[in-house]
C-alpha cells in the first residue's frame, strides 16, 4: 500500500480557502471524503511488468482476477476482523441500462473501470464515484445472447483499454478519454456468437473468448495485437477433421458443438501457459446426436503464451449432457502436497467436483464433491468421472444433481496463500433434464431439450464453502437463504467478502467462516466484489442490482 | 411460490431453455393419430413460447382472446373443432377452413405441434371435472361449521393464517381443491413453512415464514403479529416444512368437502 499521509477534511477547507475567499464564501467547503488525493496526476501506464506483479502493488486492482493467478486474493489489510464491523457507504454508481450488471471494476491510480449493460464502460474517480468519461457501445437490435445482456470487465495494457462486446467485437478504448481507438469483429454475431468476458492481457497481445454454446457456435481463443487489433493466433476449442481428437465428435456434430470460452483465465509468467476454460458442448441437452467424449468441451486448456499451441488439456466432464460448462476462473496457487511444493491449479466445477490439478502438466492430482452430485460414483485415478447409469436426459425429464446452473458456475472463486482455503460460492440444487430433438439453424438457439426445477427453490441448500486444495475436504461453510449468483474476494485483512441473490453484501472470517459484517443492499446480485485504495484509504466495491456501492472505514484511523 | 418478499430472484429460472423450431424438416409419421407424447412442463413452457410467438396475434397472448384480437378464446377446455388431443393436433397443423385460422402447415414439425396442444390443455382448469356439490352450501361451510375462516380471507372476510382464497379458483383445478381439504402437507409453498425460534429465558414464537433470506426472518405470529428476527442474534431457529392446515378428511363429510369443493372452485377473478 502507498504510505500517504490523510489530509484531514480541515486540511482540505484550507485548501480551498487558498483558492480564493469569494468561492469559499459563495459554497461553503463540503469535506465528507477525506482524501489526499485532490487534484493530483493520477493514472500512469500499466505495463507489462506492472500486470505480472499486480499483487505488489494492492491498492490497484489491475485486471479481472486481480491477478494473473486469478487468486482473487489483494494484500490490503486495513479493512480486517477487528473494525469491518464498522464499513461504511462511500459512494455509489447507478449503471442506467437495467440488465444483469456483472461487472468487476479494475482500479488504477485512483481512477475506476466500470462496465456497464450492455457494453457500455464508464471511468470514475475511485474516492466519490463520479465519471471522467464514458463509452457507449452501439449495438444491433437483433443480438443473440442467451443469459442476458451483460458485460464482466475491461482489461488494461499501458493506457489502453480492452473490452469484450455483445456483438461479438473486441474493441480498444483510450482509458484517458474514453475514444474508441480500434474495434474488430471476432466473429459474426448473427451465427450465434457474443463477447461478455474481460480480456487477458498476455505480454502484449489481448487473449479473449467466445460466448454462444447455446447456439451451435465453433467455440475458440482468440489473441490480438494490443496494438494494432490484428489477429496473432486462434485456436479452437474443437479440434478440426485434421486432429485425432476431431473423432471424440460424432460426424459433423464437431462443426456445432460449442465448447465456447466466456469467462477470463489466466497466466503463468513462468510457464508462459495460458490457462482458460471451456464451456458446454452442444447441443446441451441431446447429447446423442454427437456421441464421443466432445473434446475440448468442459476442459480446461493451456495454451503456449505466444503461439497458443496447446500444452495439455484435462477434461472434467466428458460428453456433457447437462450443460455443466468448465467455466470457472482457474486459480493458480503453489501448495504443499505430501511434502512437496506442487504448481497447482484449484478448480471447483460446475458437475460438483473439485479438482487439483498439476498446472505444469495437467495431471490429476485429487477431486472430491464439493457440493451435492448423483451423476457420478466419483473420479477415477486420472479424474475422469464413473458416470451413473440412466442420469441422462430423457423424454421424461430425469431428476439430477447439480442443476444446469451447477453447483458452482462462473461466479469467481478466491484463495487466500494465508490461509491456504479456496473459498467458492457452491449450491446443492437439482433439476428435471429433458431432452428434445433439435435442427441447428445458425443464428437460432440450439440446445435440444431443457430443464427444470421440481421445487421451489426454498428447497434447496446453497453456501459458500472453503475448500482445503490438498485433500479436497471442506474446512467450513457459510450458508445462505436461498441462494448466491456472486464471486468471492479474499484479503489480507483475513476477510471474505461475497454477496447473494437477496441482496445482502457480507464479509466472513477467511478462517471460520463467522459473519463479520453485512448490509442489505436490495438487488439481486450476479458480479464479485473488488478491492482497492486511494490515498490510503481502502474500499471494498460491490455491485448489487444496477448499482455500484463502494464501502470503507470511517476517516479516521 | 412465495406470495410475499423474495421477488428477486425467480425460482424456476433456469439457463437456456428449448426453442424448439417451427417449420423444421417435415416429419413423415401417423403421430396425428397418437397419444401426445410431450406432456410435461418443460414442453408447457416452449408450447407457450411457440404460442406467443406464432398464435398470440389472434388469440392473444395468454389465449383467452380478447377486444384486439379477432382469433377465440382457448381457454375454456372446450373446442368447436375438436374433441381430442388429436383433433387439436389437426386443427393447430392445418388450420380450420375458409377462416383466418390458416394452421401451420404441414411442414410444421410434430413436437412443436403437440407441443402447443400441451399448452392448450395445460390452461383448462376445468380439467379436473367440474364441481359435483353445492357452492351455496359451500360457502355456509366454510364460514360456519368448516371455521375455514379462522385462518383463510375471502373477499376480507377472515383471517391471515392462510392463503387469500377469493381468487382461489384461478389457481386451483377441482381434484387440487378436493386434495388440499385432505392433504395439506403436499406440496406446501415456503410461505407457508412455520419458523419456529426460540430466544432468551426459554421463549418460543412460532410463525408462517413470510420471508427468509441469509440474514433475517419474518414470520406472522398466530395473533397475526409481524415479527423480525436476525439469524446470528440471540435466538436460534427451526424451519418446519409442514401445513399448519388440518386435514379434514375425518372432521367433514365427503360431500362436505365437496360442497366446500365447489364453493372454492367458484372463487374467481372478474372476467
Ligand atoms: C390470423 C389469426 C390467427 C392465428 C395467427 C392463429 N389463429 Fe387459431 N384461430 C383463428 C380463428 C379466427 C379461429 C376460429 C376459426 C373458426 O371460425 O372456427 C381460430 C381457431 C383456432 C382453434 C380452434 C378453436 C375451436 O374452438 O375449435 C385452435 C385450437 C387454434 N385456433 C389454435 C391456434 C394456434 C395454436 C395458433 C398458432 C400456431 C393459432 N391458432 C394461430 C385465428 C388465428
Ligand atoms: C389452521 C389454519 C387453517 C385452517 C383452519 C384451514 N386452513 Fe386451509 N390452509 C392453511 C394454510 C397455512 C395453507 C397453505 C399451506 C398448504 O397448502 O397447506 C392452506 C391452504 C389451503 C388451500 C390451498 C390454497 C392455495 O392457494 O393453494 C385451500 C384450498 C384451503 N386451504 C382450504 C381450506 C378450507 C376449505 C378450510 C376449512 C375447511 C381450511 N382451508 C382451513 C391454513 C388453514
Amino acid at each position: 500500500m502507498t504510505p500517504t499521509t490523510m489530509v484531514s477534511p480541515v486540511a482540505v477547507a484550507l485548501t480551498v480557502l487558498g483558492l480564493g475567499l469569494g468561492l469559499a464564501a459563495i459554497a461553503p467547503p463540503v469535506a465528507a471524503q477525506p482524501r489526499s488525493v485532490d487534484g493530483a496526476a493520477v493514472f500512469s501506464p500499466v505495463t507489462w511488468e506492472r500486470l505480472v506483479n499486480a499483487a505488489d502493488e494492492p491498492h490497484n486492482w489491475l485486471m479481472y482476477n486481480g491477478t494473473l493467478d486469478s487468486q482473487r486474493f489483494s494484500r490490503l489489510d486495513q479493512i480486517d476482523t477487528s473494525n469491518v464491523g464498522q464499513l461504511e457507504l462511500k459512494w455509489a454508481h447507478h449503471i442506467p441500462q437495467l440488465d444483469r450488471a456483472e461487472t468487476t471494476p479494475l482500479v488504477v491510480d485512483g481512477v475506476m473501470f466500470i462496465t456497464e449493460s450492455p457494453s457500455n464502460v464508464v471511468a470514475v474517480d475511485a474516492v466519490t464515484g463520479r465519471p471522467f468519461w464514458r463509452y457507449d457501445h452501439p449495438l444491433p437490435d437483433d443480438l443473440r445472447v442467451c443469459c442476458g445482456r451483460n458485460n464482466r470487465g475491461v482489461s488494461i495494457l499501458g493506457e489502453m483499454l480492452y473490452m469484450s462486446t455483445l456483438d461479438a467485437h473486441v474493441v480498444a478504448i483510450d482509458g484517458r478519454s474514453g475514444s474508441l481507438v480500434w474495434s474488430r469483429q471476432v466473429a459474426d454475431y448473427r451465427s450465434g456468437y457474443s463477447k461478455t468476458a474481460a480480456p487477458l492481457i498476455v505480454k502484449d497481445q489481448v487473449v479473449t473468448g467466445i460466448a454462444g454454446g447455446e447456439y451451435g457456435i465453433r467455440g475458440f481463443l482468440d489473441s490480438y495485437d494490443a496494438k494494432t487489433g490484428e489477429r496473432l493466433w486462434r485456436t479452437h476449442t474443437i479440434p478440426g477433421p485434421d486432429h485425432p481428437d476431431n473423432r471424440s465428435w460424432a460426424g459433423d456434430s464437431w462443426r456445432t458443438g460449442g465448447s465456447p470460452t466466456w469467462i477470463t483465465g489466466s497466466y503463468d509468467p513462468e510457464l508462459n501457459l495460458v490457462y482458460w476454460g471451456t464451456g458446454n458442448p452442444g447441443p446441451d441437452w441431446n447429447g446423442d446426436v454427437r456421441q464421443g467424449d466432445n473434446l475440448y468441451a468442459d476442459s480446461v486448456l493451456a495454451l503456449d503464451g505466444d503461439t497458443g499451441e496447446m500444452s495439455w488439456y484435462f477434461q472434467f466432464t466428458p460428453h456433457d449432457v447437462h450443460d455443466w460448462d468448465a467455466i470457472q476462473v482457474p486459480v493458480l496457487a503453489d501448495i504443499e502436497l505430501d511434502g512437496e511444493t506442487r504448481k497447482a491449479m484449484l478448480w471447483a466445477n460446475r458437475n460438483g467436483f473439485y479438482y487439483t490439478l498439476d498446472r505444469e502438466t495437467g495431471e490429476f492430482l485429487l477431486g472430491k464433491p464439493f457440493a451435492k452430485q448423483t451423476w457420478a460414483e466419483g473420479l477415477d485415478e486420472n479424474g475422469r468421472p464413473i458416470r451413473r447409469p440412466d442420469t441422462s436426459p430423457s423424454q421424461e425429464g430425469t431428476l439430477v444433481s447439480p442443476m444446469a446452473g451447477g453447483a458452482t458456475n462462473w461466479w469467481s472463486p478466491a484463495f487466500s496463500p494465508r490461509t491456504g482455503l479456496m473459498y467458492v460460492n457452491a449450491f446443492d440444487g437439482e433439476a428435471l433434464f429433458f431432452s428434445r430433438e433439435q435442427e441447428y439453424n445458425e443464428g437460432d438457439n440450439f440446445t435440444g431439450g431443457g430443464t427444470e426445477t421440481p421445487l421451489p427453490i426454498e428447497h434447496y441448500h446453497s453456501a459458500i464453502r472453503a475448500i482445503d486444495p490438498t485433500t479436497g475436504d471442506i474446512t467450513w461453510e457459510f450458508p445462505i437463504t436461498p441462494r448466491s449468483r456472486a464471486g468471492v474476494l479474499a484479503t489480507a485483512g483475513d476477510l471474505v467478502f461475497s454477496a447473494s441473490v437477496d441482496g445482502y453484501f457480507y464479509a466472513l472470517d477467511a478462517g471460520t467462516g463467522a459473519p463479520l459484517w453485512h448490509i442489505s443492499l436490495g438487488g439481486p446480485v450476479h458480479a464479485q466484489p473488488m478491492t482497492y485504495a486511494v490515498g490510503g484509504q481502502q474500499f471494498v466495491s460491490m455491485t448489487v442490482g444496477n448499482t455500484l456501492y463502494t464501502f470503507g472505514l470511517d476517516g479516521e484511523r | 411460490m412465495p406470495t410475499t418478499g423474495n421477488n428477486v430472484f425467480t425460482p424456476w429460472a433456469t439457463v437456456a431453455l428449448l426453442t424448439a423450431l417451427l417449420g423444421a424438416a417435415p416429419t413423415l409419421s401417423s403421430a396425428q393419430d397418437a397419444e401426445n407424447p410431450y406432456t410435461s412442463r418443460i414442453d408447457v413452457r416452449t408450447g407457450r413460447r411457440l404460442f406467443q410467438a406464432q398464435c398470440s396475434t389472434c388469440h392473444g397472448l395468454n389465449a383467452a382472446g380478447g377486444n384486439e384480437s379477432t382469433g377465440p378464446d382457448l381457454t375454456t377446455g372446450r373446442f368447436r373443432h375438436a374433441d381430442s388431443d388429436a383433433g387439436l393436433f389437426r386443427v393447430i397443423r392445418d388450420g380450420v377452413r375458409s377462416t383466418s385460422m390458416l394452421g401451420l402447415g404441414a411442414d410444421a414439425d410434430d413436437q412443436s405441434v403437440w407441443q402447443l396442444v400441451t399448452y392448450l390443455r395445460s390452461l383448462d382448469v376445468t380439467a379436473g371435472g367440474t364441481p359435483t356439490g353445492s357452492a351455496a352450501a359451500g360457502r355456509q361451510l366454510f364460514a360456519g361449521k368448516g371455521a375455514c375462516t379462522s385462518c383463510h380471507m375471502v373477499h376480507g372476510q377472515g383471517k391471515r393464517l392462510g392463503p387469500d382464497l377469493s381468487q382461489v379458483g384461478d389457481r386451483r383445478a377441482l381434484g387440487d381443491l378436493q386434495t388440499d381439504l385432505v392433504q395439506p402437507d403436499t406440496e406446501v409453498s415456503p410461505r407457508w413453512w412455520t419458523m419456529k425460534a426460540s430466544g432468551p429465558g426459554g421463549q418460543i414464537v412460532e410463525g408462517l415464514r413470510m420471508d427468509e433470506d441469509t440474514f433475517t426472518f419474518r414470520i406472522m405470529d398466530s395473533d397475526e403479529q409481524l415479527r423480525a428476527f436476525s439469524k446470528y442474534g440471540d435466538w436460534t431457529y427451526e424451519r418446519l416444512q409442514r401445513s399448519t392446515m388440518p386435514s379434514y378428511a375425518e372432521t367433514l363429510t365427503e360431500d362436505e368437502r365437496n360442497d366446500l369443493a365447489a364453493y372454492l372452485f367458484s372463487l374467481r377473478s372478474e372476467p
